[in-house]
């Protein structure tokens, strides 16, 4: 398949995830939208990382290992995604204890 | 890995060893006072580290980090920040509701955070470390977690925090595929292979510009930078307008000087476009705020443009002015935040203009150490303040960037009216409303009373005698790759 | 060496009065007395050596002191005197002096720190008129600021908030200009020379390119009209000259104006010889029109302090024309301008703080008639009214009869428009005394005349005035190697 699909499908992915960042109101759903922009990166990379691979053994080489950190960026998302899910969805908890729900429209107080 | 490497690494295991240190000093039940100390000796142990390891400097850890002048300048100041920062939680936290203990595994952890970003040299260790500091912060500062204000801001962090990691990386996806690596000197290498910077490029040096930006606060990624100043415990918030700030700074720095971007007219516009920005409506929105932390919030927008006035060059001078600049703000902003926290009673900050009226009468040392902070930041002669805006003026005027400096002087006069007017309410005529009575530990009191004036004393210092500062970052930049 | 000990006891002097402030004894106002007569007496030490030979060896410069401070920029600290200098600085202890015996008993509470601000005000003041290296130069220009800003703020009338904003605001923006003016310069002449300095004294040679030239020029004379001041940008000199304590009004007017003039001819002319000579037109013009604006306004005052601050502003006027005039004789007025201005107007603000003190207003509709209650006190004031409308024998009388001289020769028309800003002076000083000291007695209860201590004060300015009106040359022998140099006269 054509490099170019991946790039548009993760784009779509990410812009959908933007526009619920955006417009959602409900703490946890902004947090899906996030994991999902998330996760419309890691497959933009895991796509390049083949395709520079790809490209390295079209150009003579073998067994190389070009495109690797591509992949391996992609297991520090996720790690990295998990811990900011933990962090985060412990500090909705705690929004929920003190104002009884996770819109985040009641959060407007802060302001002269 | 060899010897020498890990040798040069030893400042951020020791770092990376604080939080582990506390953790277990909790595990058995250690108190606030033990936690501490403990905590303010690492940090000088990390100094210490770094003095010791200066020898091997610099040592390129492939492909992920580079120890090098640059960055071990840029640790230092993170490291000299949380050691002041820690210093004033202490009598900050100990009168708040919440235990304070796990609050320092959180402030070595995103001190961790920040010093990796100095030395990164590669996308992974630049998001790694970025993440680490922000993981951190959202907890730091929805910290006190039964206050409304500390969560609101919290969330307003974390939301925003996270939505422009998403962005970062897909900006760094985009350069990968241009460019098939994520090492900035190879990334350099076939940008200046292919010769002209492509639309692709751009495209994803823009989208990751959003979560520098947001880290820094420049217009138009500004918005939550208020709000969390004045929800955030007062030393978080003094934390993320130094060290979150500092780390960041230090690692675009990095990525920018290597690409060599400032030879690339476009991005030069749009680092332009957003230091003017910054430095209007940083300016503007601070003028008519009553509360204290939230007109800090603002003016560090507008000092960020400042800064990156001093970055537009690219130059040797633009660099020293960077971190000359960056020194000289971090330690105003400490000392000013340092007294919000000093004077705080128990429930709440003491963050209205109000409460400062005739503040000079009562309590003049306190209010002549803010006097003299809000001076520098004002930039006004004998104050490091001063030095730093001339150091940037200088650097700004030398590459003929005449359309920023304008604006940067103009802005700074505007500026000036909000930061006289804060003084005027020190030197107003009228009783105090503070009244604090303090029965806390009067070691720890006297302890920050002391770094206050270590704090003052430096600004006088370095507005005085800036030749000694400057010579020190001067041979530090030069321990280069 | 000598000129740095003189800004040191001054900023020692300072900070020793405000360590006592808790205390609040008498010592302070003796420490801060003292401080600036050991000033006046080096100063005057120096004037005795160095007066007569002032063409001996070291040039123009009687004393040179120079150290690194901030090697890698190029910034020395560099200070030295000549002529104008030991004049200007002159003026500063002598109306220091005055300024801390004037304050004696207005000052009641917080006199320690108030002393701080004066003298540290001094000392920034000192400062600009012996620096010669521009970034000294704008570091005095700015230390000068603050203190005088508190000065305003604290211990100010009703509306000194305002006052005080609009002071440091205007400074600070021309200040600003001036130091991109300043980088501007010092990369231009670091790209052609290849050495990097702010060293007055090596830039003076550099070339500049016509077009940058003018801006950069632009930048200079903005700070410096500003604090001078020049008619559009006159408009924070009422305000603070009215808020400000006696003492501060004293100052301002006395030598914070000056720095202004000094500045033009210390370095717009010399730096920019050329593009100094093609603004001289519209200079010439604004100082005009800043004489008649003045006058007039003064005129139509109610408000003591405000009235004499309008007629700053005119006098003012007459400097900025005398100086874009390009004669020497101009120049010696200006020079002459420079001091007796500072006499006259400073004598002026002490009076109306002293009638302050007794009447506690400022309105001069509510005088009248205190001859009869302190004839010594208006005795004093026809003086200064009378110099400050140019009665000749008085200082004023020959500096601006010089300005006027050297000006015809320049632009007879703007000569005559100048002249016609004498007749408003004489109508507003003769207004000021009918309304203040003749006419019906119109005090609420019986005033006191002046005490042992305000005599001194008008004693020392009396004298002084009569005697530079009497004996200019003894000025123009000092100033008159630096004016004479023909960096200031074109045509």
């Amino acid at each position: 398949m054509p490099i170019q699909y991946y790039i548009a499908f993760a784009a779509t992915l990410f812009c959908i995830g933007v526009v619920g960042v955006l417009t959602r109101r409900n703490a946890i759903i902004v947090f899906m939208c996030i994991e999902l922009m998330l996760n419309a990166v890691n497959l933009l990379l895991v796509a390049f990382s083949k395709m520079h691979h790809a490209a390295a053994l079209a150009g003579g080489g073998k067994n190389v290992t070009t495109g690797v950190e591509g992949q391996l960026f992609v297991f520090f998302i996720m790690v990295v995604a998990a811990a900011e899910v933990s962090v985060g969805l412990a500090i909705i908890v705690m929004m929920y204890r003190n104002v009884h729900s996770v819109d985040v429209n009641f959060l407007n107080r802060l302001k002269n | 890995m060899t010897e020498q490497q890990l040798m040069a690494l030893l400042p951020f295991m020791v770092l990376a060893a604080a939080s582990i240190v506390i953790i277990l000093l909790i595990a058995f039940r250690q108190g606030h006072t033990v936690i501490q100390v403990t905590g303010f000796l690492l940090m000088c142990l990390v100094i210490f580290a770094m003095w010791y390891v200066r020898g091997v400097l610099p040592q390129t850890i492939a492909p992920l980090l580079i120890v090098d002048g640059f960055g071990a300048l840029f640790t230092g100041l993170i490291v000299f920040c949380v050691l002041v920062v820690g210093l004033f939680s202490y009598i900050y936290f100990e009168e708040r509701e919440e235990n304070p203990r796990e609050y320092y595994i959180l402030i070595f952890l995103s001190t961790l955070g920040a010093a990796i970003l100095t030395i990164s040299r590669h996308f992974m260790s630049f998001f790694i470390g970025l993440e680490l500091l922000s993981i951190s912060l959202y907890a730091l500062i929805a910290y006190l977690r039964t206050r409304n204000n500390a969560i609101e801001a919290g969330i307003k962090y974390l939301v925003l925090a996270a939505l422009t990691s998403a962005f970062l990386l897909f900006g760094m996806a985009l350069i990968y595929m241009e460019t098939g690596s994520m090492d900035f000197a190879v990334i350099a290498q076939r940008l200046n292979a292919a010769g002209k910077s492509s639309a692709l490029f751009l495209t994803g040096f823009g989208v990751m510009m959003v979560a520098v930006g947001f880290k820094l606060a420049l217009v138009p990624f500004h918005l939550w930078a208020a709000d969390v100043y004045q929800g955030a415990p007062s030393p978080v918030a003094s934390f993320i307008a130094t060290v979150s700030k500092v780390g960041v700074f230090a690692v675009f720095l990095r990525f920018c000087q290597e690409l060599h971007l400032q030879n690339n007219s476009a991005v030069m516009m749009l680092i332009s476009a957003v230091a003017i920005l910054s430095m209007i409506s940083g300016n503007i929105l601070a003028l008519r705020q009553q509360n204290l932390k939230r007109l800090l919030a603002y003016s560090s927008i507008a000092h960020f443009g400042y800064l990156l006035v001093a970055f537009l060059p690219g130059n040797n001078t633009g660099v020293e002015a960077a971190v000359f600049y960056l020194t000289a703000y971090a330690i105003t902003i400490l000392a000013a935040f340092g007294i919000i926290i000093l004077l705080s009673p128990g429930e709440k900050d003491a963050d209205s203009l109000s409460m400062y009226r005739g503040l000079f009468w009562d309590k003049p040392f306190m209010a002549i150490v803010l006097t003299v902070a809000l001076l520098s930041l004002a930039g006004i002669p004998l104050t490091a303040g001063f030095i730093g805006k001339f150091y940037v003026l200088t650097a700004g005027v030398e590459q003929r960037a005449w359309l920023p400096v304008i604006v940067l002087v103009i802005t700074s006069v505007i500026g000036l009216y909000y930061y006289l007017r804060i003084i005027s309410t020190i030197f107003a005529d009228s009783p105090v409303t503070i009244q604090k009575e303090r029965s806390l530990n009067q070691f720890f009191y006297t302890a920050s009373y002391a770094a206050l004036v270590v704090l003052t004393l430096l600004l006088f210092g370095i507005g005085v005698m800036p030749a000694v500062i400057i010579q020190g970052i001067k041979q530090f930049l030069v321990i280069d790759r | 060496m000598i000129l740095i000990w003189m800004i040191i006891i001054l900023l020692a002097g300072g900070i020793l009065c405000w360590l006592l402030s808790k205390s609040n004894s008498p010592a302070i106002k003796w420490i801060a007395l003292l401080a600036v007569l050991i000033d006046l007496v080096l100063l005057l030490n120096i004037w005795l050596q160095h007066g007569q030979g002032l063409t001996a060896n070291t040039g123009n410069w009687m004393i040179q002191y120079q150290s690194a401070w901030i090697p890698s920029f190029g910034i020395s600290f560099h200070v030295a005197m000549d002529g104008l200098s030991l004049i200007l600085v002159m003026l500063t202890f002598f109306l220091g002096t005055l300024a801390v015996l004037c304050s004696w008993k207005e000052i009641e509470k917080r006199a320690g720190f108030y002393y701080f601000n004066l003298l540290w005000t001094l000392a920034g003041i000192t400062g600009v008129f012996v620096a010669l290296d521009l970034f000294l130069f704008y570091f005095f220009w700015e230390v000068m600021l603050v203190p005088m800003y508190l000065l305003i703020l604290i211990w100010g009338d009703k509306n000194r908030r305002y006052a005080a904003y609009k002071f440091f605001i205007f400074t600070q923006a021309g200040g600003l200009l001036m130091l991109i003016s300043i980088l501007a310069l010092y990369f231009i002449h670091g790209a052609q020379s290849g050495t990097y300095t702010y060293d007055y004294l090596s830039l003076l040679g550099t070339r500049i390119d016509p077009s940058v030239a003018k801006w950069i020029m632009m930048g200079f004379m903005i700070a410096f009209v500003i604090k001078l001041p020049m008619v559009p940008f006159h408009n924070w000199l009422p305000d603070a000259h009215s808020e400000a304590p006696t003492a501060g009004s004293l100052i301002l007017a006395g030598l914070l104006l000056k720095t202004g003039a000094y500045g033009i001819i210390r370095f717009v002319l010399p730096l920019f010889q050329q593009y100094a000579a093609d603004i001289a037109w519209w200079a010439m013009l604004f100082g005009v029109i800043g004489v008649i604006y003045g006058a007039m306004m003064a005129f139509a005052q109610t408000d003591l302090k405000r009235l004499i601050a309008y007629t700053s502003v005119s006098h003012m006027g007459f400097v900025l024309t005398g100086i874009f005039a390009f004669r020497e004789i101009a120049m010696q007025g200006v020079i002459m301008q420079i001091i007796t201005h500072g006499i006259s107007t400073g004598a002026l603000f002490v009076l109306a703080g002293m009638i302050k003190e007794r009447l506690h207003t400022r309105d001069i509709s509510q005088m009248g008639g205190l001859w009869s209650y302190m004839p010594a006190m208006g005795g004093a004031a026809m003086l200064f009214t009378m110099a400050s409308l140019g009665l000749p024998a008085l200082g004023n009388f020959i500096a601006e009869f010089l300005i006027l001289l050297g000006t015809f020769q320049a632009n007879p028309t703007f000569t005559v428009l100048a002249s016609t800003g004498l007749v408003f002076s004489a109508l507003y000083s003769l207004r000021l005394m009918q309304k203040v000291f003749l006419g019906p007695p119109n005090a609420p209860h019986k005033v006191n005349d002046i005490s042992g201590r305000e005599f001194i004060i008008l004693a020392a300015l009396s004298i002084s005035i009569v005697l530079l009106g009497l004996f200019p040359q003894a000025v123009l022998d000092v100033a008159g190697k630096v004016i004479s140099n023909k960096l200031y006269v074109i045509r």
